[in-house]
């Protein structure tokens, strides 16, 4: 017995050791090769983020495949996206980071949720290696990180001010109710952003309502919302892509008419096919110059993403992937090195760089790139530009 | 005289243990060193998780509320004064000027886990098989939802981040070494024999002068120290810690590895945390040069399959490996 428990252990675990060092080995040899310019891309391909990270890694893949087709960077280095994915855990984040480092990456790159970011940036940061988010919004990464990390979209902060000043200028709002996903660090910064703005503008908020992520009633929401008094002008819904939906169908459904305002979380499919086209009126949400967006960069992704994938992007973190690799890309070629600290000042003085989420800037000293925001109407389930929004 | 060289035999792994860390510090790249952290950090929640769930055969799925009070515990003591004004302003000031060493920091956070264990242990541990593993499901969920409401100190789902990275190697070698040690004392012990006779048929125990009640809960107060303690390294190692970092998933995990090594086997508790912690890492390359990612989850479900199937009883059933015990009849 004690035999063949050994004779079945002692090969399980040269099993999984033999391919370890063999690997170490295959990373050396690599490095002898002639050099690409290797990017650590770090996203949650599996696990409960994967549909915001999958398309984001697919955007980086594809701008590496387009500038390697144009000829490379620095006299021909090709360059080369290394994917790794984290499994939506911190813990994978952060072996995720090292590994990346340890394969020599000039830069890293990835997530779109800011908890991911801080298990994996602070370990670039350590090197001085510089990381650039592709769809994390928190305004004060950069502050926690440091000088090494760099935000490809805006923050939580713009956005909120856009809609919010979209709400009072343009829909003529004075008195408000705030609904809140409670769960997340992203929605909560939302809503204190916006009624911030809004409070500051000289609008009221009358009410303020919270539900959790994953709830799929809002009933006992919206029977509050029929039943205050003064009567609300507009109902501000900080919730992601999942509640979106359904918070429009089931207002809608109640027989409230009143403009309903959000962000970026509102950026999806869902906020007209799950309502359908009939009730999804009257929404309005600010988000990244891309939607409906007529500009070059933005049809020439589309396109190429389309031959790429034979689909098309699948929402807003497939180009902010592909902005991420642009930006490191673009600060390369400034550089005209791979040196980490000449990229990362390079990087920190991007200056008006033509992304397809729209023109990016590092210019202000808290690290959050100056980047304008769109904002788009549904009215009958179709989407329509309203207007862009400058910081 | 056997004894002795039981002893002898011990003292030697833990010298080999403490050169091989030497000599992986010098030589390996960062990426193993964390790889081999963590995997260090697997077996004192794997061999913890025995003791609960392996020894005295109480199915908890418990332990990383139990990681996760430990480690934010170990991580609000530890963050510097200095820093903790822009990250928690409105803590209490009683608590915003204390900046601790790691190890008085972890023990803390072992015995507040512990603590708790008891507190929720009297009520909880009166249920037993699956209404107990629901149970102490339940109390996971709890702690993720008062940490994501209590802002004040932990910043809600936000989580605490930039942490000072004091985790290393011979942190969590320490640790491994004692959680072993203290297990495989109480395995060949009066009250490890009280555990497993408890495991096997808890009225023929009672009939027999052992009192359930205090050994179960003895036991279920030693897992949750330990996981405590692991929360607090993994905080320092991650740098980050939020209400999600201690999931359900995690939980299963740790259930895996237990039920992998066999049920009441402390080398099989920790050679099942290095395989399968090592498996994914493993894997990885040929995830990345398919580009399937989550291929490596499928095969280690599907090996954990072959296991169920053609060794129910885990790698080592409830034993230890003959070289490492003393020739006493002991356990199954």
């Amino acid at each position: 017995m004690k035999k063949t428990l050994f004779s079945v252990f002692v090969p399980m675990l040269l099993l999984v050791f033999a391919p370890l060092f063999v690997f170490g080995a295959g990373q050396k040899e690599a490095e002898k090769a002639p050099e690409p310019i290797k990017l650590g891309a770090l996203y949650n391909l599996t696990g409960g983020m994967s549909s915001i990270d999958a398309p984001a890694l697919n955007g980086a893949k594809l701008k590496a495949k387009l500038i390697n087709q144009a000829g490379g960077l620095l006299d021909g280095r090709m360059v080369e996206i290394i994917g790794i994915d984290t499994k939506t855990d911190q813990k994978a984040s952060a072996t995720g980071a090292k590994k990346a480092l340890s394969m020599g990456v000039v830069a890293g790159l990835g997530y779109g949720d800011t908890t991911f970011v801080m298990a994996a940036a602070p370990l670039f940061q350590e090197k001085g290696i510089p990381f650039v988010t592709s769809g994390a919004t928190h305004p004060e990464l950069p502050k926690w990180v440091g000088n090494a990390m760099f935000m490809t979209p805006f923050g939580d902060d713009d956005q909120s001010f856009a809609i919010a000043d979209y709400t009072y200028n343009k829909l003529k709002a004075r008195k408000v109710v705030v609904w809140t996903d409670n769960s997340m660090d992203f929605t909560k910064a939302l809503s204190k952003f916006f009624k911030q703005r809004f409070q500051e503008l000289g609008g009221e908020l009358i009410l303020e309502d919270f539900f959790m992520m994953g709830d799929k009633d809002f009933s006992a929401q919206i029977s509050r919302l029929k039943n205050t008094s003064p009567k609300p002008d507009a109902v501000f819904i900080s919730a992601i892509p999942n509640e979106a939906g359904l918070t429009v169908k089931q207002i809608r459904e109640a027989g409230l008419e009143l403009p309903i305002v959000s962000g970026d979380g509102f950026d999806t499919e869902l906020v007209t096919t799950v309502p359908g086209p009939k009730l999804a009126n009257n929404v309005y949400f600010s988000t990244h110059t891309y939607r409906e967006d007529t500009r070059p960069e933005v049809l020439e992704f589309i396109r190429e993403y389309e031959k790429e994938y034979g689909r098309p992007p699948e929402n807003a973190f497939a180009p902010l992937g592909f902005d991420a690799v642009g930006l490191i890309c673009d600060a390369i070629k400034r550089a005209g090195t791979t040196d980490k600290d000449a990229l990362r000042k390079a990087l920190a003085s991007t200056m008006g760089y033509p992304a397809v989420t729209g023109e990016i800037s590092y210019t202000r000293p808290s690290g959050v790139p100056l980047k304008a925001v769109a904002i788009i109407g549904v009215q009958n389930g179709k989407y329509e530009l309203l207007e862009t929004w400058k910081p | 005289m056997e004894l002795k060289s039981t002893k002898l035999f011990f003292l030697i792994l833990i010298a080999a243990g403490a050169i091989l860390i030497f000599l992986m510090r010098s030589f390996m790249n960062e990426y193993i060193l964390a790889i081999v952290n963590f995997i260090g950090i697997s077996i004192i929640l794997a061999v913890s998780l025995n003791l609960t769930n392996g020894f005295t055969g109480l199915f908890s799925l418990g332990h990383p509320g139990f990681m996760a009070v430990g480690g934010y515990i170990a991580a609000i003591l530890i963050f510097p004064a200095a820093r903790k004004g822009m990250l928690l302003p409105e803590l209490p000031g009683w608590l915003a000027s204390q900046q601790w060493p790691l190890l008085p920091a972890l023990i803390l956070g072992g015995l507040c886990a512990a603590l708790i264990a008891i507190i929720i242990g009297f009520p909880v541990l009166r249920l037993r098989g699956h209404y107990l593993a629901v149970a102490t499901l339940g109390f996971l969920i709890i702690i993720q939802v008062l940490i994501t409401n209590m802002e004040k100190y932990t910043r809600g789902p936000l989580g605490l981040n930039g942490l000072p990275s004091l985790t290393n190697l011979w942190w969590v070698f320490l640790w491994v070494v004692i959680t072993i040690y203290v297990s495989w004392k109480i395995k060949f012990s009066s009250l490890g024999r009280s555990m497993f006779a408890i495991r096997e048929n808890e009225m023929a125990a009672e009939c027999l002068g052992i009192a359930p009640a205090k050994t179960r809960l003895t036991a279920f107060a030693l897992g949750a120290f330990f996981a405590g303690v692991a929360g607090g390294l993994w905080a320092h190692l991650v740098t980050a810690i939020t209400p999600t970092s201690f999931s359900i998933l995690m939980s299963f995990n740790l259930v895996v590895m237990v039920v992998i090594g066999g049920t009441g086997s402390i080398t099989g508790a920790a050679c099942a945390a290095i395989l399968l912690t090592l498996v994914v890492e493993v894997l990885r390359p040929l995830e990345e040069f398919l580009g399937a990612y989550g291929i490596s989850e499928i095969i280690v479900s599907i090996g954990l399959l072959f296991i169920l199937i053609f060794r129910p009883r885990g790698l080592f059933g409830s034993s230890e490996p003959s070289f490492l015990v003393i020739r006493k009849k002991i356990g199954a």
